[in-house]
Protein backbone atom coordinates (compact mmCIF):
# COMPACT_ATOMS: atom_id res chain seq x y z
CA UNK A 1 0.00 0.00 0.00
CA UNK A 2 1.67 3.66 -1.11
CA UNK A 3 1.89 6.44 1.36
CA UNK A 4 -0.33 8.28 -1.06
CA UNK A 5 -2.68 5.53 -0.92
CA UNK A 6 -3.12 5.91 2.89
CA UNK A 7 -3.07 9.58 2.88
CA UNK A 8 -6.16 9.59 0.66
CA UNK A 9 -7.41 6.78 3.03
CA UNK A 10 -6.71 9.00 5.74
CA UNK A 11 -8.58 12.29 4.53
CA UNK A 12 -12.07 9.89 3.59
CA UNK A 13 -11.79 8.74 7.10
CA UNK A 14 -11.41 5.13 6.06
CA UNK A 15 -8.21 4.38 7.50
CA UNK A 16 -7.35 6.34 11.39
CA UNK A 17 -4.53 8.85 11.01
CA UNK A 18 -2.13 9.52 13.63
CA UNK A 19 -4.96 11.27 15.81
CA UNK A 20 -6.24 8.03 16.46
CA UNK A 21 -2.84 6.78 17.86
CA UNK A 22 -2.94 9.61 19.81
CA UNK A 23 -6.24 8.94 21.60
CA UNK A 24 -5.23 5.26 21.88
CA UNK A 25 -1.95 6.20 24.13
CA UNK A 26 -4.40 9.12 25.87
CA UNK A 27 -6.73 6.78 26.81
CA UNK A 28 -4.40 3.89 27.94
CA UNK A 29 -2.83 6.44 30.36
CA UNK A 30 -5.79 7.65 31.28
CA UNK A 31 -6.89 4.56 32.63
CA UNK A 32 -4.11 3.50 33.69
CA UNK A 33 -4.43 7.19 36.52
CA UNK A 34 -7.87 5.68 37.19
CA UNK A 35 -7.36 2.37 38.02
CA UNK A 36 -4.36 4.19 40.67
CA UNK A 37 -6.51 6.71 41.97
CA UNK A 38 -9.27 3.90 42.34
CA UNK A 39 -7.34 1.07 44.26
CA UNK A 40 -4.75 2.90 45.89
CA UNK A 41 -5.18 6.80 46.11
CA UNK A 42 -8.77 6.78 47.59
CA UNK A 43 -8.82 5.94 51.20
CA UNK A 44 -11.72 2.72 51.61
CA UNK A 45 -15.10 4.39 52.59
CA UNK A 46 -16.29 4.17 56.10
CA UNK A 47 -19.71 2.60 56.11
CA UNK A 48 -20.03 0.66 52.71
CA UNK A 49 -16.21 -0.46 52.78
CA UNK A 50 -14.61 -1.84 50.17
CA UNK A 51 -17.66 -2.30 47.74
CA UNK A 52 -18.33 1.72 47.89
CA UNK A 53 -15.29 1.51 44.89
CA UNK A 54 -17.97 0.12 42.56
CA UNK A 55 -19.21 3.98 42.46
CA UNK A 56 -15.91 5.00 40.35
CA UNK A 57 -17.22 2.47 37.59
CA UNK A 58 -20.47 2.38 37.93
CA UNK A 59 -20.94 6.31 37.70
CA UNK A 60 -18.41 6.88 34.93
CA UNK A 61 -20.59 3.98 33.05
CA UNK A 62 -23.75 6.10 33.24
CA UNK A 63 -22.07 9.42 32.17
CA UNK A 64 -20.83 8.27 29.12
CA UNK A 65 -24.11 6.42 28.50
CA UNK A 66 -25.90 9.64 29.15
CA UNK A 67 -23.32 11.55 27.22
CA UNK A 68 -23.47 9.15 24.30
CA UNK A 69 -27.60 9.51 24.31
CA UNK A 70 -27.30 12.77 24.14
CA UNK A 71 -24.53 12.57 20.96
CA UNK A 72 -27.62 10.41 19.43
CA UNK A 73 -30.05 13.51 20.25
CA UNK A 74 -27.34 16.00 19.19
CA UNK A 75 -26.75 14.12 15.18
CA UNK A 76 -30.48 12.85 14.93
CA UNK A 77 -31.46 16.78 14.62
CA UNK A 78 -28.67 17.70 12.71
CA UNK A 79 -30.02 15.08 10.73
CA UNK A 80 -33.49 15.70 10.20
CA UNK A 81 -32.51 19.23 9.83
CA UNK A 82 -30.22 19.06 7.19
CA UNK A 83 -30.42 15.27 5.76
CA UNK A 84 -26.14 14.74 5.27
CA UNK A 85 -25.35 10.84 5.90
CA UNK A 86 -22.54 12.27 8.49
CA UNK A 87 -24.91 12.28 11.15
CA UNK A 88 -26.63 9.50 10.36
CA UNK A 89 -23.25 7.43 10.94
CA UNK A 90 -22.24 9.45 14.11
CA UNK A 91 -25.77 9.01 15.64
CA UNK A 92 -25.80 5.20 15.21
CA UNK A 93 -22.53 4.66 16.71
CA UNK A 94 -23.02 6.44 19.32
CA UNK A 95 -26.42 4.86 20.01
CA UNK A 96 -24.20 1.50 20.09
CA UNK A 97 -21.71 2.84 22.42
CA UNK A 98 -24.65 4.11 24.46
CA UNK A 99 -26.09 0.63 25.43
CA UNK A 100 -22.82 -0.95 25.50
CA UNK A 101 -22.55 1.91 28.73
CA UNK A 102 -26.08 1.80 29.72
CA UNK A 103 -26.27 -2.49 30.18
CA UNK A 104 -22.84 -1.39 32.15
CA UNK A 105 -24.65 0.25 34.42
CA UNK A 106 -27.57 -1.76 34.66
CA UNK A 107 -25.02 -4.48 35.33
CA UNK A 108 -23.11 -3.04 38.08
CA UNK A 109 -26.02 -1.10 39.98
CA UNK A 110 -27.54 -4.13 41.20
CA UNK A 111 -24.14 -5.56 42.09
CA UNK A 112 -23.79 -2.77 43.90
CA UNK A 113 -26.67 -2.55 45.57
CA UNK A 114 -26.90 -6.23 46.18
CA UNK A 115 -24.89 -5.57 49.47
CA UNK A 116 -25.57 -1.82 50.59
CA UNK A 117 -29.79 -2.55 50.00
CA UNK A 118 -30.32 -5.89 50.31
CA UNK A 119 -31.73 -6.73 46.88
CA UNK A 120 -30.37 -7.10 43.61
CA UNK A 121 -33.26 -4.24 41.94
CA UNK A 122 -35.98 -2.18 42.98
CA UNK A 123 -38.69 -0.51 41.11
CA UNK A 124 -37.56 2.61 42.05
CA UNK A 125 -37.66 5.48 39.45
CA UNK A 126 -34.20 6.25 38.68
CA UNK A 127 -33.85 2.60 38.21
CA UNK A 128 -36.85 1.94 36.46
CA UNK A 129 -36.20 5.62 34.15
CA UNK A 130 -32.89 3.64 33.38
CA UNK A 131 -34.08 0.85 32.51
CA UNK A 132 -36.91 2.60 30.42
CA UNK A 133 -33.84 4.37 28.77
CA UNK A 134 -32.06 1.09 27.67
CA UNK A 135 -35.49 -0.27 26.46
CA UNK A 136 -35.85 2.48 24.18
CA UNK A 137 -31.71 2.32 22.51
CA UNK A 138 -32.56 -1.08 21.72
CA UNK A 139 -35.70 -0.52 20.01
CA UNK A 140 -33.39 2.22 18.26
CA UNK A 141 -30.73 -0.57 17.31
CA UNK A 142 -33.12 -3.00 16.17
CA UNK A 143 -35.02 -0.68 13.83
CA UNK A 144 -31.50 -0.49 12.31
CA UNK A 145 -31.19 -3.37 11.84
CA UNK A 146 -34.81 -4.75 10.97
CA UNK A 147 -35.54 -2.03 8.41
CA UNK A 148 -33.94 -1.78 4.79
CA UNK A 149 -30.95 0.90 4.16
CA UNK A 150 -31.71 4.29 2.97
CA UNK A 151 -33.25 8.03 3.86
CA UNK A 152 -36.14 6.14 5.31
CA UNK A 153 -34.46 3.64 8.21
CA UNK A 154 -31.96 7.05 9.43
CA UNK A 155 -35.12 9.38 9.22
CA UNK A 156 -37.31 6.89 11.70
CA UNK A 157 -33.92 6.09 13.79
CA UNK A 158 -33.53 9.93 13.72
CA UNK A 159 -37.01 10.57 15.72
CA UNK A 160 -36.60 7.26 17.57
CA UNK A 161 -32.99 9.19 19.05
CA UNK A 162 -34.42 11.92 19.87
CA UNK A 163 -37.46 10.81 21.98
CA UNK A 164 -35.38 8.84 23.83
CA UNK A 165 -32.55 11.31 25.16
CA UNK A 166 -35.62 13.21 26.84
CA UNK A 167 -35.41 10.52 29.41
CA UNK A 168 -32.20 12.02 30.38
CA UNK A 169 -33.45 14.84 32.63
CA UNK A 170 -36.06 12.80 33.53
CA UNK A 171 -33.26 10.37 35.13
CA UNK A 172 -31.24 12.68 36.54
CA UNK A 173 -33.70 14.49 38.55
CA UNK A 174 -35.63 11.37 39.15
CA UNK A 175 -33.86 11.57 42.74
CA UNK A 176 -35.16 15.14 43.66
CA UNK A 177 -38.77 14.55 42.63
CA UNK A 178 -39.82 11.94 43.40
CA UNK A 179 -37.73 10.80 46.30
CA UNK A 180 -35.39 7.39 45.40
CA UNK A 181 -33.58 4.72 47.47
CA UNK A 182 -30.84 5.66 44.76
CA UNK A 183 -28.38 8.09 46.37
CA UNK A 184 -28.85 11.96 45.20
CA UNK A 185 -26.24 13.55 43.11
CA UNK A 186 -22.78 14.26 44.74
CA UNK A 187 -20.83 16.44 42.06
CA UNK A 188 -23.42 18.77 40.50
CA UNK A 189 -25.72 19.69 44.12
CA UNK A 190 -27.20 22.68 45.15
CA UNK A 191 -24.84 23.75 47.19
CA UNK A 192 -22.18 24.00 44.59
CA UNK A 193 -20.23 21.89 42.51
CA UNK A 194 -18.21 18.42 44.30
CA UNK A 195 -19.86 19.83 47.62
CA UNK A 196 -21.61 16.23 48.43
CA UNK A 197 -18.32 14.11 48.16
CA UNK A 198 -15.39 14.19 49.50
CA UNK A 199 -12.33 15.70 48.18
CA UNK A 200 -10.00 12.55 47.40
CA UNK A 201 -12.87 10.72 46.19
CA UNK A 202 -14.01 14.06 44.54
CA UNK A 203 -10.59 13.69 42.46
CA UNK A 204 -10.85 9.99 41.92
CA UNK A 205 -14.29 10.34 40.42
CA UNK A 206 -13.28 13.44 38.27
CA UNK A 207 -9.62 11.08 36.79
CA UNK A 208 -12.58 8.03 36.11
CA UNK A 209 -14.91 10.30 34.61
CA UNK A 210 -12.21 11.82 32.52
CA UNK A 211 -10.80 7.99 31.31
CA UNK A 212 -14.21 7.03 31.08
CA UNK A 213 -14.98 9.75 28.53
CA UNK A 214 -11.54 9.15 26.88
CA UNK A 215 -13.14 5.25 26.22
CA UNK A 216 -16.33 7.32 24.74
CA UNK A 217 -14.10 8.69 21.89
CA UNK A 218 -11.84 5.35 21.15
CA UNK A 219 -14.79 3.48 20.72
CA UNK A 220 -16.50 6.34 18.57
CA UNK A 221 -13.66 6.64 16.43
CA UNK A 222 -13.28 3.03 15.39
CA UNK A 223 -17.26 2.66 15.38
CA UNK A 224 -17.36 5.49 12.74
CA UNK A 225 -14.34 3.88 11.00
CA UNK A 226 -16.02 0.82 10.30
CA UNK A 227 -19.36 2.61 8.88
CA UNK A 228 -17.30 4.69 6.64
CA UNK A 229 -15.27 1.85 5.33
CA UNK A 230 -19.16 -0.09 4.72
CA UNK A 231 -19.94 3.24 2.74
CA UNK A 232 -16.79 3.61 0.74
CA UNK A 233 -16.82 -0.19 -0.13
CA UNK A 234 -20.83 0.70 -1.27
CA UNK A 235 -19.61 3.20 -3.23
CA UNK A 236 -16.93 1.55 -5.07
CA UNK A 237 -19.06 -1.82 -5.66
CA UNK A 238 -21.91 1.09 -7.69
CA UNK A 239 -18.81 2.66 -9.56
CA UNK A 240 -18.08 -0.92 -10.70
CA UNK A 241 -21.53 -1.75 -12.02
CA UNK A 242 -21.60 1.25 -13.33
CA UNK A 243 -18.51 1.05 -14.91
CA UNK A 244 -19.22 -2.14 -16.82
CA UNK B 1 -12.16 -7.31 53.21
CA UNK B 2 -16.05 -7.98 53.20
CA UNK B 3 -17.77 -7.80 50.02
CA UNK B 4 -14.93 -8.11 47.80
CA UNK B 5 -16.53 -10.29 45.47
CA UNK B 6 -19.07 -7.79 44.48
CA UNK B 7 -16.32 -5.16 43.74
CA UNK B 8 -14.59 -8.12 41.52
CA UNK B 9 -17.84 -8.75 39.94
CA UNK B 10 -18.62 -5.52 38.91
CA UNK B 11 -14.96 -4.77 37.49
CA UNK B 12 -15.59 -8.84 35.23
CA UNK B 13 -18.43 -7.13 33.86
CA UNK B 14 -17.39 -3.59 33.15
CA UNK B 15 -13.32 -4.74 31.41
CA UNK B 16 -15.29 -8.11 30.22
CA UNK B 17 -17.62 -5.99 28.55
CA UNK B 18 -15.80 -3.20 26.94
CA UNK B 19 -13.07 -5.57 25.65
CA UNK B 20 -15.79 -7.89 23.87
CA UNK B 21 -16.96 -4.74 22.18
CA UNK B 22 -13.65 -3.42 21.04
CA UNK B 23 -12.89 -7.27 20.00
CA UNK B 24 -15.58 -6.97 18.08
CA UNK B 25 -15.20 -3.81 16.69
CA UNK B 26 -11.84 -4.85 16.01
CA UNK B 27 -12.63 -8.09 14.15
CA UNK B 28 -15.42 -6.06 11.71
CA UNK B 29 -12.67 -3.59 11.26
CA UNK B 30 -10.30 -6.43 9.81
CA UNK B 31 -13.37 -8.14 7.51
CA UNK B 32 -14.41 -4.52 6.38
CA UNK B 33 -10.49 -3.50 5.76
CA UNK B 34 -10.00 -6.86 3.98
CA UNK B 35 -13.10 -6.23 1.39
CA UNK B 36 -12.34 -2.60 0.64
CA UNK B 37 -8.37 -2.98 -0.13
CA UNK B 38 -9.77 -6.22 -2.44
CA UNK B 39 -12.35 -3.34 -4.20
CA UNK B 40 -9.77 -1.15 -4.52
CA UNK B 41 -7.08 -3.15 -6.02
CA UNK B 42 -10.10 -4.63 -8.80
CA UNK B 43 -11.41 -1.27 -9.55
CA UNK B 44 -7.57 0.13 -10.24
CA UNK B 45 -6.98 -2.76 -12.31
CA UNK B 46 -10.13 -2.28 -13.91
CA UNK B 47 -9.78 1.11 -14.94
CA UNK B 48 -5.75 0.50 -16.28
CA UNK B 49 -7.04 -1.93 -18.63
Amino acid sequence: MSAEHELEEEETGTRPGEGGQVLFWLTAVGFVGALAAIFVFVPTEVTEGIVQRIMYFHVPCAWVAFFAFFIVFFCSVLFLWRREREWDIYAHASAEIGMLFCSLVLITGPIWAKPIWGVWWTWDPRLTLTLVLWLIYAAYLMLRLQTAEGSARAKYCAVVGIVGALDIPLIHFSVLWWGSQHPAPKIITSEGLGSGIDTSMGITLLVALGAFTLVYFLLMSLRVNIEKMKDEIDRLKKQRLYSN
Amino acid sequence: MKNLGFLFAANLAIWGGIVFYIFTLMKRNRALRRDLDLIQETVKKESGK
